[in-house]
């Protein structure tokens, strides 16, 4: 590495200069001293190693949400003499700075060894590589510096903020599994139903006393079954609106990742189709690792264009079972994803739709004016329509401002699935 | 880190003063304390380094205005007041903001004590140097140092524009 002169020698030959032409016009010696000092340092050149050194960087989590907190420590250390190190580190926009500084300078000894610390927070989910640290190393008189750069591992997987949901849409159908759901079929369980006469074979502890003494012969409590769910979360990923991190996939991805892990909580089964064009999916599953694969693949989630519109009777039967219940996640900006929710529909799905507005994203990033004011209703009543047009179908469609928590919009929809199921 | 370059800079503008206490150098005095505290506000080399020009003219003016015979020890001082100034604002501008290692601040000004003495002394040898001279040869001074004065900074600036700048 060639040290290269900096913009400060530049200065001092600058003022040199000067010095000289004002000796010439004055004709005064004392300018001419006066400028050996700026020529004395202009000519003192320092050579500057730059392999000296080496940074390590371990981060307090590999893994965050969105909106925690994550401690970066740098160990600089020298196997010679380093004057003066800077050292950056470019934080990827998923990052924001909260406490310390991303930039630092140090002075090291022989093999002396330094640590340096800052804080960022973590703003939006995705694989934030903090791979590379941009390093200048400068001679103490600031006239010359040499650039290289540094790479130490610091892989941090930020998940999406996740929403504590206490009320979720109810499936229609259940499965056979044990679960939280009360099924309409009898059998084990403890939710009481209808009471028939004692059969041989029953449990005397399934035995109503009361209705027995009653009608003076044995009768036994039935208790319904309490079955899973298949549950499959449908992410649209054709198009997004808003600016990150507070785009409609953002909003769509978290409530994913909270509707996911509410469900799992009750013992689902939860699959994941994310349809950005061509399918991409999780199968159901249950459970704790089935909620590690969800998240990762929500991590990955992202608008990718492409030309290739799949069809929804091309995902397996194993990834979208009959009987699931099908949560489409979708700001409603492009048709296709309409077509192939409306697709599912007609194959006789229980679906719902939740979409999150894309319009008090879209709004926030643009200065008030009337026109943005009159462009924002036009385009809410378009919403309207497309919402009307999709509740003909007999479809429900839960409008969610992603401003507000989403369980205000879950909670309008519950009332309404009870009177389906009654 | 904004307090030793603003020190210096009141001390490289007052100098002149001390030669020459007249309202012209007072003024110029001023108008580069200016651009000096801007350009340290501001974190820009350049303003600082215009404010370190009208200094050397403040202290032209006030050299003419004085007449007095050449006082050399005051000029080595000055040149070293004006790079330690150029070189604590720039240094000043690079670590704002950033985290400070232990040790480099106390060796920084370790360096920055030591490159005064050693630029100082460099500056009174050459002083020395050219008196001694000046008493064996008698040179036409000024067409010299106009010719070497240009020589030097054309070499100087030519030197610094064909390398990559760093910002």
């Amino acid at each position: 590495m060639t040290p290269r002169l900096t913009p400060l020698a530049l200065s001092v030959v600058s003022l040199a200069a000067s010095g000289l032409v004002l000796a010439i016009f004055t004709g005064r010696p004392e300018l001419i001293v006066a400028v050996v000092p700026l020529v004395f340092g202009l000519f003192r050149r320092r050579f500057l190693a730059s392999s000296d050194w080496q940074i390590a960087r371990v981060l307090s989590a590999d893994q965050a949400f969105e909106g925690e907190r994550v401690v970066v420590t740098i160990t600089v250390s020298a196997e010679g003499n380093v004057p003066t190190l800077e050292l950056f580190e470019p934080l990827p926009p998923s990052l924001r700075l909260v406490a310390g500084s991303n930039r630092g300078f140090f002075t090291l000894t022989r093999d002396q060894s330094v640590k340096w610390t800052y804080e960022v927070e973590c703003r939006r989910r995705g694989r934030a590589s903090l791979g590379v640290v941009q390093a200048r190393l400068w001679d103490r008189s600031g006239l010359h510096a040499v650039e290289s750069a540094a790479r130490a591992s610091g892989p941090l997987r930020v998940y999406p903020r996740r929403i504590q949901l206490r009320r979720l849409p109810r499936p229609r159908r259940t499965q056979t599994s044990v679960g939280n759901y009360v099924a309409s079929s009898v059998g084990q369980g403890i939710e009481p139903g209808d009471i028939r006469e004692f059969a041989p074979g029953d449990r005397i502890r399934h035995v109503n006393w009361r209705a027995s003494l009653r009608f003076r012969k044995l009768f036994v409590t039935q208790y319904h079954q309490e079955r899973n769910a298949d549950v499959i979360l449908m992410l649209d990923t054709l198009s997004e609106a808003g600016a990150a991190p507070e785009t409609t996939l953002d909003a769509s991805v978290r409530a994913a990742a909270s509707l996911a892990g509410a469900y799992l909580a009750r013992k689902d089964r939860v699959g994941l189709i994310e349809y950005g064009g061509p399918f991409r999916w999780v199968r159901p599953g249950s459970g704790r690792g089935q909620r590690e694969r969800l998240l990762e693949a929500l991590l990955r989630a992202e608008v990718v264009f492409s030309y290739v519109r799949g069809d929804v009777g091309l995902v397996p039967r194993r990834v979208l079972p009959p009987q699931a219940l099908v949560i489409a996640i979708t700001p409603l900006v492009d048709p296709h994803f309409e077509k192939a929710v409306v697709d599912l529909a007609a194959r006789g799905f229980d679906l719902v739709i939740l979409s999150p507005s894309p319009i008090p994203l879209v709004r926030r990033t643009m200065p008030t004016s009337p026109s943005v004011d009159l462009a924002c209703r036009l385009w809410a009543l378009e919403r309207r329509a497309r919402a009307a047009s999709l509740q003909r179908l007999g479809l429900r469609v839960l409008e969610w401002d992603p401003r507000q928590p989403l369980e205000l919009a879950l909670a309008a929809f519950n009332p309404v699935r009870r009177r389906m199921m009654g | 880190m904004w307090v030793p370059p603003l020190v210096l800079t009141v001390a490289v503008l007052g100098y002149p003063l001390f030669v020459a206490p007249a309202r012209g150098v007072l003024v110029i005095g001023l108008a580069a304390l200016v651009l000096c505290a801007l350009g340290l506000v501001v974190r820009s080399g350049a303003l600082v380094t215009a404010g370190g020009v009208l200094a050397l003219g403040q202290y032209a003016l006030a050299l003419w205005l004085a007449a007095a015979p050449p006082r050399l020890a005051g000029a080595v001082l000055f040149g070293v007041g004006l790079v330690l100034l150029v070189e604590t604002a720039d240094f000043s501008r690079r670590v704002r903001g950033a985290t400070l290692g232990p040790g480099l601040v106390a060796s920084q000004v370790r360096y920055w004590v030591g490159f005064a003495g050693l630029a100082g002394s460099a500056a009174l040898f050459a002083a020395g140097l050219a008196t001694a001279a000046s008493a064996v040869v008698r040179l036409p001074w000024a067409p010299a140092f106009a010719a070497g004065g240009a020589a030097a900074a054309l070499v100087a600036v030519t030197i610094a524009l064909r390398r990559r700048e760093i910002p």
